[in-house]
């Protein structure tokens, strides 16, 4: 990319950010107006000036991201990711006719996924015992789906051995992982602390309740788990979560791309997921081994791809609504226009991301 | 499997010869030629004027070669459309003096004089094969005889129609003189040679020929990558269904204006959809 | 991609037979001994003679199906090409005549196992409830035997299990869904749409077609290639071949192909004793059975039936009414073609694709009875060729030059009503085919409210294409489809047979697909002759398992168990109707809900 000055603005507010930590939130007042004497922050400050309330929310949820505290926001987005991908799900099966009965796991998952998370918003149970089940499931679905779309795109006329004509015209065969990553999401999400949760760590030595199956675990195995879980619950897991970025940008980019090549690139701005993929992959890669790059490249690539993934839902909307008849088939139109919710999977991609620029890394 | 080898081949094989033969017979003199073929059988370019030289390749999608997607087609497909390109069937049909009548006509119902010579599409060879082995279109019209005497039966009629016009032949006749006499059949009122004429219908012989010689040109591989047809797909289909949209291996269209030869008839046309026989000849569509 | 991985794609293997690119015949094929009688002998295996065999054959009887094609092995036999696809037709000489011939072979008959289904374009819309009361609505023609919702049930399970794809409502006849979902459009059915749609014409998108939109067990999703009537090597598109026929094979039915049957044989006791055919090597031979079913269409089952003449039928077998090979009906079928500026390349996606029957019903403002329907085509080069030489009158250059643009046309068929008239006929010529049996003349005219019909549907056609955006239309007559030559009826005394099959003279004696027809609507009549084949099969399954009751039932127990095997656990719940089910015709007045 060739931005050169933009970094700053972002690294300013990460520095911000920092200092705040150090500080008690009654100091908000007084930090933002430090921003506003940054010259490359103006921008941050006049905001801060117009409106300290955004501001003084937008820190307050950074810094719930940073110490793992943000479990109602996360369910909340787990429940309308899963609602967005149950549907995206249930459009795609409804063009294979649902032909096995397995096809509507997705979508029975992707509501009961919802409807835990959306629970998990205002129930702690929910949250701790309901939805890691749920989401595990959810998991092992994304898992045995992507086994099924290898398989039906292997037993299409000529298989694998025409493998751009099969994926294209075949079962998408990336989308049960993306499907699985609002497991992931959900996983994510049992795991954290909710936002009312008593600030820094518990002290030391305190037992925290585990559910029962992890004692049947192998001890090497759920060590690591519950160093895991404690680095998530702590907001320590960027380089997990950048990881998780370049990967779904990896899947998001190739459907992209061979949806946009099927139809032959009719309009150039098909190309800008393309293009973007890359460029997330590389940040959201970056960030995994250098701080420097999760601070900097990987929110603004985050930012943009988020933005590319907002104006793509707009363009496919009204594609889908310019064809003849649209609303009088709106099924038809759902299924065979454009893909209305493909761009906002790209545009999570992006979310994701901008929320691994957030996290605090590993110790 | 080589698609050269095949072109290489099928271009000496599908020039019968009697198609330079009747040129040669149907012209007094030394004509002026270009790329091997007279200047009166040429199109024109509508601007200019001038005749244009005969292309490999006509039509608007240049480059376009379904040939060279046959490793996609499965075995059977691709068997039975390099032996049409590589194996022409020889004339067995018809005798020497049908054969040449005959290949003028089909050189001037499908007139493939745009086409190098080494690019045309064998179309008397493919219409001999159908008659030599009795295959038929699983129906005979009650005031039709069998699909092999009702051709005799034209030939005769032509050269009698040839014969009114002076020429002992229909090769003789001049370009004009020739699209005269099928114009006649098209219209179903052939100019002579009614004792023949009145043994069968004659604008339905018309049909039968014109769908004949469709049939052997428009099953050409050569003659797919002029209209731009995306030839056989199977076991890799199509994509892109949608607006017009070319596959990767098609091409988009460049279009080129250009008007048929002045002494040529064929180019205006004059629709047969109310006439008695119309609905007569037609393929299966639903 | 330059080729495809590991080389080019080879095609047929030796030592199996394959019926789609993965489907295999996986069960060795039974063989009845010669010389002994079976339980039923069906003739022809085609659209109804393929679900027939399948079903008898499952519900446990000994069966054989002579078919006087092959027995086609899709990988071998069948080419992705259109000149090739020459021998999936029934291309014998018959002999056409009257003033509006019928143009036969490719147009509307097949050859071999799968019959005309190997090369239906597949579109499987239902008779609307109107189509069986014609007589009495529209005092023409005669009323069906049974009423719609006779039928009703079988046009479901057939949906099921061909199973057609198509829109979640069809908003004509009787309003319904389909369990497999509709296809994206094509060129072709983008033109249709949008010109129904700027003139505000309801028009349904993707089907109903008797193409996967889904895989179906062995048999996978279309892929949109366009060659349906040339045999779908996909094994998308249904054709008995692939659907019912593994699975009678699978429970015994045996299939003796290149098989012409010569007559059927009749006994002294007045019921048939078996048939005679020629096998394939041209030797005569004998299969006895205790119920012998016709099911070789329109034209060979007259015929058939005309050749067994024998004393006490010199008119011909189950000829006292002297109906038999009259009331041929053939489907006005025009098309209108388009030319656009913009590219259209029509021979992509499946030509059946998007339709509307809003001018099916009859209308008062019209001076005709009756309807059409509009309908996607889309010729392949050869064809389209032998279209413009005569909507265009295209010949030589002007042939080249229309051709350079094919990629620009666009093409739209009127399906229309051709009511059954006596004068429309199958008889005998005399001239011998290659067995020596005497071959059919078809003898067709077309009557005024058929003509106003065509140019009724040509005039809004030509509409819809222009609303579209087409700059040059042109059209040209032909017509799509038969049926009629053997119709069923209420009376013995104008109709061959009963509503289930069963020739009025001989009890043992039944006829199956489209000739029993006595009208036909504006639909495709695919669907309609394998939901007959599939109620003809239960009728007779019942009969057999309750030998004394159920001769004069007019109700029977729909065997949804019957079903071959991969049709349960697929599909989506539709929307059944909101017609009430009464039986009983006339139950319910006319009109379209749309």
């Amino acid at each position: 990319m060739v931005v050169v000055s933009a970094p700053k603005p972002v690294e300013a507010l990460a520095d911000a950010a920092r200092d705040q930590l150090a500080q008690n939130a009654r100091l908000l007042r007084v930090s933002a107006r430090r921003l506003t004497g940054r010259r490359s922050a103006r921008w941050l400050g006049a905001l801060a000036a117009l409106a300290p309330r955004i501001t003084r929310e937008g820190v307050a949820l950074e810094q719930h991201v940073r110490e793992g505290r943000f479990q109602r926001s996360l369910a909340l987005i787990t429940a309308l990711s899963s609602v967005a991908a149950g549907i995206e799900a249930g459009t795609e099966h409804f063009r294979g006719s649902y032909s096995q009965r397995i096809m509507y796991s997705p979508i029975a998952l992707g509501m009961t996924l919802a409807v835990t998370s959306g629970a998990a918003v205002f129930s702690r149970w929910a949250a701790r015992v309901a939805l890691p089940i749920v989401s595990l499931v959810t998991l092992v679905d994304g898992a045995v789906g992507f086994i099924f779309h290898v398989r039906g795109i292997a037993r299409k006329p000529g298989g694998w051995r025409i493998p751009i004509f099969n994926v294209i015209m075949g079962p998408p065969v990336f989308a049960p992982l993306l499907f699985g990553l609002v497991g992931f999401l959900g996983l994510l999400t049992s795991f954290l602390r909710r936002e009312d949760d008593p600030r820094g760590r518990l002290p030391l030595g305190t037992r925290r309740s585990r559910p029962a199956w992890v004692n049947l675990l192998p001890r090497a195995i759920s060590r690591e788990g519950i160093t895991l879980e404690q680095d998530v619950r702590e907001g320590r897991f960027q380089r997990g979560l950048a990881l998780a970025t370049a990967l779904t940008a990896f899947f998001n980019g190739v459907e992209a791309l061979y949806s946009h090549y099927k139809n032959n690139f009719q309009f150039k701005v098909q190309w800008s997921p393309v293009l973007l993929t890359p460029a997330l992959m590389a940040a959201g890669f970056g960030a995994f081994w250098s701080r420097r790059v999760a601070r900097t490249w990987l929110p603004i690539v985050s930012l943009i791809a988020a933005v590319d993934g907002m104006v793509g839902f707009f363009y496919h909307a009204r594609g889908g609504l310019r064809r003849p008849g649209a609303l009088r088939r709106p099924l038809y139109t759902l299924a065979y226009g454009p893909p209305v919710f493909a761009p906002l999977l790209f545009a999570a991609s992006g979310m994701l991301g901008l929320m691994a620029s957030l996290m605090r890394r590993g110790k | 499997m080589k698609t050269h080898d095949t072109r290489s081949q099928s271009s000496q094989s599908s020039q019968s010869g009697q198609s330079g033969q009747a040129s040669q017979m149907s012209q007094q003199g030394d004509a002026e030629r270009i790329g091997g073929v007279e200047v009166e059988r040429l199109p024109r370019d509508p601007r200019t004027g001038q005749a244009l030289a005969p292309r490999m390749q006509p039509g608007y999608y240049p480059g376009f070669s379904t040939l060279s997607q046959q490793s996609f087609w499965d075995e059977a497909t691709r068997a039975v459309v390099l032996k049409r390109v590589n194996q022409p069937p020889p004339i067995t049909f018809f005798d020497a003096d049908e054969a040449r009548v005959m290949q003028t006509v089909c050189d001037r119902v499908l007139p493939q004089d745009d086409r190098a010579p080494d690019r045309r599409i064998p179309i008397l060879n493919t219409i001999d094969e159908r008659l030599a082995s009795g295959r038929i279109n699983g129906y005979r019209y009650a005031d039709m005889p069998p699909d092999p005497q009702a051709y005799r039966l034209a030939i005769k009629g032509i050269e009698a129609i040839a014969q009114s016009m002076g020429a002992t032949t229909f090769t003789e006749l001049n370009l004009r003189q020739q699209d005269l006499t099928l114009k006649s059949l098209h219209d179903g009122h052939p100019i002579a040679g009614d004792e023949y004429w009145r043994q069968m219908n004659a604008r339905r012989f018309w049909l039968m020929l014109v769908s004949d010689c469709a049939g052997a040109y428009y099953a050409h591989p050569w003659a797919w990558d002029e209209i731009g047809f995306g030839g056989p797909a199977y076991p890799r289909g199509y994509m892109r269904l949608r607006d017009g949209q070319p596959e990767p291996w098609e091409k988009v269209e460049h279009r080129y204006e250009w008007e048929a030869p002045p002494e040529s008839l064929s180019d205006t046309m004059e629709s047969l959809s109310d006439t008695p026989e119309a609905s007569s000849f037609t393929p299966g569509t639903h | 991609m330059k080729e495809p991985l590991f080389g080019a794609f080879d095609g047929a293997k030796p030592d199996e037979h394959y019926v789609g690119p993965i489907q295999r015949i996986d069960a060795p094929m039974r063989h009845y001994p010669r010389g002994e009688a079976v339980d039923f002998v069906v003739v022809g295996v085609g659209s109804a003679g393929g679900v027939l065999i399948q079903r008898l054959a499952k519900a446990g009887f000994s069966v054989v199906g002579l078919e006087a094609g092959p027995f086609w092995d899709t990988e071998r036999d069948w080419v992705s090409d259109e000149a090739g696809s020459h021998g999936l037709y029934w291309n014998d000489l018959r002999i056409i005549g009257g003033s509006d011939p019928l143009a036969l072979g490719a147009n509307n008959s097949g050859k071999g196992v799968g019959g005309g289904s190997v090369h239906w374009a597949g579109f499987t819309p239902r008779l609307h409830p109107s189509d069986f009361r014609v007589r009495s609505d529209d005092g023409v023609a005669v009323d069906w035997p049974i009423s719609y919702d006779d039928l009703k049930p079988y046009y479901e399970l057939m949906e099921r299990e061909i199973p057609v794809a198509g829109p979640t409502y069809y908003p004509w006849g009787d309003p319904h869904g389909y369990s497999y979902a509709p296809h994206p459009l094509g060129g072709v059915s983008q033109t249709l749409v949008r010109g129904c749609t700027r003139l505000g014409i309801p028009v349904v998108a993707g089907g109903p077609v008797a193409i996967n939109s889904g895989s179906h067990g062995s048999r996978p999703h279309c892929i949109y290639r366009g060659f349906c009537i040339q045999g779908c090597k996909v094994g998308a598109k249904q054709s008995t071949l692939v659907s019912h026929v593994p699975d009678a094979i699978r429970h015994g039915a045996e299939l003796r192909d290149k098989c012409m049957v010569a007559r059927i044989n009749l006994g002294k006791d007045g019921r048939v004793t078996g048939v005679t055919y020629y096998d394939e090597h041209g030797q005569e031979q004998e299969q006895r059975a205790s119920v012998v079913i016709v099911s070789g269409y329109a034209i060979e089952t007259p015929r058939l039936l005309l050749n067994s003449a024998c004393p006490g039928f010199e008119q011909g077998l189950a000829n006292s009414s002297g109906t038999l090979g009259k009331y041929l009906m053939a489907q006005i079928g025009n098309v209108v073609f388009g030319r656009f500026d913009d590219l259209v390349r029509m021979y992509k996606a499946p030509p059946a694709n998007a339709l509307t029957e809003e001018f099916y019903e009859t209308d008062p403002r019209n001076d005709f009875v009756r309807g059409y329907a509009i309908q996607t085509v889309g010729p392949l080069p050869i064809s389209f060729a032998q279209h413009m030489m005569v909507a265009q009158g295209a010949w030589g250059w002007g042939l080249r030059r229309t051709m350079m643009d094919y990629n620009h046309w666009s093409a739209l068929g009127v399906l229309g009503e051709i009511l059954p008239w006596e004068d429309n006929t199958v008889t005998l010529a005399d001239v011998r085919d290659g067995f020596g049996l005497p071959v059919a003349r078809v003898t067709f005219n077309l009557h005024e409210n058929d003509h106003k019909i065509a140019q009724a549907g040509v005039q809004k056609t030509e509409e819809i294409m222009r609303a579209a955006g087409a700059t040059e239309v042109t059209q040209e007559p032909r017509y799509a489809h038969l049926v009629g030559g053997a119709r069923m009826g209420a009376d013995a005394s104008d109709s061959v047979v009963n509503s289930f099959g069963r020739t009025w003279d001989i009890p043992n004696l039944y006829v199956c697909d489209g000739s029993i027809l006595p009208t036909q609507g504006s639909a495709n009549p695919g669907l309609t002759i394998q939901a007959l084949a599939a109620r003809t099969a239960d009728y007779l399954i019942s009969e057999r398992e309750n030998a004394a009751a159920p001769t004069a039932a007019t109700r029977i127990p729909v065997r949804y168990s019957l079903s071959p095997s991969e049709v349960a656990g697929r599909g989506m719940p539709r929307l059944k109707s909101r017609r009430p089910t009464t039986f009983g015709a006339g139950a319910l007045g006319p009109g379209s809900r749309g």
